[in-house]
């Protein structure tokens, strides 16, 4: 109960040091106690689909996120923007309390307003998720958004036409517009796919000073995930963000501040998105062959009518015409 | 030259359009819609309006989406007399007609000015995304475009004979009306399909797999409310009669269809668990409760009385109630049921995207206006109507003026 009153406390007021540092041990203690209680099991994947979606992308690369370490330094910012020529832009921070993905951000680090259970200031770096389904890629009408074979959802900006379905499909709202160009395209990460389809890792984690972002194989990182939750009760929430939603993504967070509270979008579906899409658009073919052969049917029906009534005038007619030429031979 | 605008009839030999104040004043809407397009081509989505990376569809996909919806006037009058025998209704078929080829002329010069990169529009006939509803959309909205642009030609034959156009548009007549019944259930459906994968962002209360259903419904009853509406402004522009005998069939058909419609919407409710929610007096709830009760129940009632549909005070309140109905429906689709998802509220638009909405309305309502004053979209038997009404209008007020001018004369012989 303490542990949760003095978490509620440090939010409000993290001023004091020596307040801070009794508090601190109030935490240590209560977590500490609340160790032996509750041991978290990884979450046992309720659907077949889901086991059958972490199976097969098990080897996938991936990144595991671990919001607890991050310091918000942005380098992993510095170096995304490098790599893949992006411009600063004063109106699209990159970092900061106001920072979110943009055209010139493919990744962001947000400072929250949300306090740690240790007290301290929370970072929440955000890019791409790379759906293991993605509902992007199934949304795009030309296939310039693709899912690769090595994981990454890339984008196609010679083949993309500007709709902006995928900014309205993801469930993440990590595409963006280039609303400002005369042609806008859309603008997301790639997952460094020329590094990480040869098993690199991807820029932003090369740089991280502090460990939150781990580069390595989705089964393998999941396995460390819920490692680390376990053996440190006290500050992870038991939940692995990306491990079930929408299907599973190839980003997974762990945290100790609810991730709700932290921005992000919680209660997404656990199937993929475009299963949704696709039990409709499946029923196309032989929705239009059966509607096809109803219209075609109704109309050869009608056409039939038609032409009876028709020959059934010209009939009267001709005998009609008959009858006048009769009249005036006689 | 007339005095009053007066449709095409046959005698009439030269290209014509009767100006008046309000058409002017349409007119000078149009161009503000022209600038602000060449503007939007100039400078991207971003200035023009005030579309977010949260809010990337918003003001011109509802009007897009109740355009289609509302043109959907065109096939469903078509596929009641082409093929469910109601032959009688041939009398209001080209106008419902030239309707739904307008809107989609319309709302096909929308879709190609909202994309980003507009000229790479050809690009879905050689990479398929066959996984997104948007390829659905394209090539079905497209090829019906198609459609409606050739059977107008059968009307522009009339006008501008054409031997040879004559024989090929005889030769492909059935297919082409065929192929008019069928696209428009796809693009249609697709249209508001667009939302399904918008599972967890758009609210319940309009989320439902049952969306691409529920969109095919709407645009088939509505087409009744629509050409009920036609009927009326041409009658108050041109002095065509209303064809209320065939109005009321059609209206009596819509109200059936709006009971399943109802009935569906409910049981996907119910099912669902969202009743509570329907009822919860919260702002959305209530949003889609005025949307189901003046939109779609009133209409309905009204449209299944006896009295109410042959008056044409109520023939024309329920199609009004019934359109806002579904016009309502497209933006809680679009705007309401997505608002809280973007984290910004209610979509707040720029005034130049309502300048472009009202500037293609504008477009839309002259066109309309030019093609019925000088091709045969009226029966030659509304048109002699209109005629000897106008006739009588006139000789009635040619005697009054008379009769003034006799009083005077009294008065001055005085």
């Amino acid at each position: 109960m303490s542990a949760v009153a003095a978490g509620t406390d440090r939010r409000d007021e993290p001023s004091d040091p020596s307040r801070r540092r009794f508090l601190k041990g109030l935490v240590v203690t209560a977590g500490a106690a609340s160790v032996a209680a509750t041991i978290p099991q990884p979450r046992k994947r309720e659907s077949p689909l889901g086991r059958q979606l972490a199976e097969e992308h098990a080897n996938d690369p991936a990144l595991l996120i671990d919001l607890t370490r991050c310091v918000g330094c942005g380098r992993c910012v510095n170096a995304c923007k490098t790599d893949n020529g992006l411009a600063w832009r004063e109106d699209q921070p990159a970092r900061g309390p106001d920072a979110e993905l943009a055209s010139s951000n493919w990744t962001a680090v947000k400072t929250e307003s949300v306090r740690g259970r240790d007290g301290q200031t929370r970072f929440v770096k955000s890019q791409c998720m790379h759906c293991l389904e993605p509902a992007c890629a199934s949304a795009c009408f030309v296939k310039a958004l693709k899912k690769s074979p090595t994981g990454a959802v890339t984008y196609d900006g010679d083949l993309c036409v500007g709709c902006r379905y995928c900014l309205m499909a993801c469930p993440f709202s990590v595409p963006t517009f280039e609303w400002d160009k005369t042609f806008g395209r859309v603008e997301k990460c790639d997952f460094c796919v020329e590094r990480t389809s040869q098993g690199k890792p991807t820029a932003c984690a090369e740089v991280c000073p502090v460990g939150t972002l781990t580069f390595g194989k989705r089964g393998e990182l999941l396995q460390e995930a819920w490692r680390r939750i376990g053996s440190q009760t006290y500050k992870y929430v038991p939940h692995v963000y990306g491990e079930t939603e929408v299907g599973g993504t190839s980003m997974l967070y762990i945290s100790d501040v609810p991730f709700e509270e932290l921005g992000f979008r919680t209660g997404l579906p656990t199937t993929p998105l475009p299963r949704y899409t696709w039990e409709i658009t499946r029923l196309l073919p032989p929705v239009a062959a059966g509607l096809g052969a109803t219209i075609i049917s109704l109309y050869l029906r009608r056409r039939k009518l038609l032409l009876e009534a028709e020959e059934a005038e010209g009939a009267a007619k001709a005998e009609g015409n008959a009858a006048t030429n009769e009249g005036v031979r006689v | 030259m007339n005095a009053h605008p007066t449709p095409y009839d046959k005698t009439r030999q030269r290209w014509t359009f009767h100006w008046t104040p309000f058409r002017m004043f349409l007119a000078v809407l149009l161009v503000i819609g022209l600038f602000l397009i060449a503007y939007r081509l100039v400078f991207g989505l971003g200035r023009p309006t005030n579309l977010t990376d949260r809010w990337p569809w918003a003001l011109w996909t509802w009007w897009k989406l109740t355009g289609v919806a509302l043109a959907g006037a065109g096939y469903s009058t078509a596929l009641m007399v082409h093929f469910m025998g109601r032959k009688r209704w041939h009398d209001i078929e080209r106008g419902a007609f030239v309707v739904s080829l307008l809107g989609y002329l319309m709302v096909c010069s929308a879709l190609i000015l909202d994309l980003g990169q507009w000229y790479n529009a050809w690009h879905p006939l050689y990479s398929w995304g066959v996984h997104s509803v948007m390829f659905e959309l394209y090539y079905c909205i497209s090829a019906y475009t198609v459609v409606q642009v050739v059977e107008f030609l059968y009307i522009f034959e009339e006008r501008i004979p054409f031997p040879l156009l004559h024989r090929v548009l005889k030769k492909i007549y059935a297919p082409l009306l065929i192929l008019g019944a069928i696209l428009p259930v796809f693009h249609q459906s697709a249209l508001c399909s667009l939302y399904v994968i918008a599972k967890g962002r758009e609210d319940p209360l309009w989320w439902s797999m049952l969306l691409p259903v529920f969109a095919v419904f709407t645009s088939f009853y509505i087409g009744s409310s629509v050409v009920t509406i036609e009927n009326f402004v041409a009658e108050k522009t041109y002095g065509r009669p209303v064809h209320m005998r065939i109005l009321g069939e059609m209206v009596r058909l819509s109200g059936g269809v709006m009971f399943v419609y109802l009935a569906l919407k409910v049981s996907d409710y119910w099912v669902r668990g969202v009743l509570p929610e329907l009822f919860s007096g919260s702002l959305l709830g209530n949003i889609a409760l005025v949307e189901l009760g003046l939109g779609v129940v009133l209409p309905m009632l009204m449209f299944m009385t006896p009295s109410v549909r042959a008056s044409r005070q109520g023939i024309v309140t329920a199609s009004a109630f019934a359109i806002g109905g579904v016009v309502l429906n497209r933006y809680d689709i679009v705007i309401t049921g997505m608002a809280a998802s973007t984290g910004q509220g209610f979509y707040r638009p720029a005034w130049m995207e309502v300048g472009f909405v009202i500037g293609l309305a504008a477009a839309v309502a002259l066109a309309y206006l030019f093609l019925v004053e000088n091709f045969p979209v009226y029966t030659e038997e509304d048109v002699a109507v209109a005629a000897a009404r106008r006739a009588e209008e006139e000789a009635r007020l040619r005697a009054k003026a008379a009769v003034i001018e006799a009083r005077q004369r009294v008065l001055i012989g005085r």
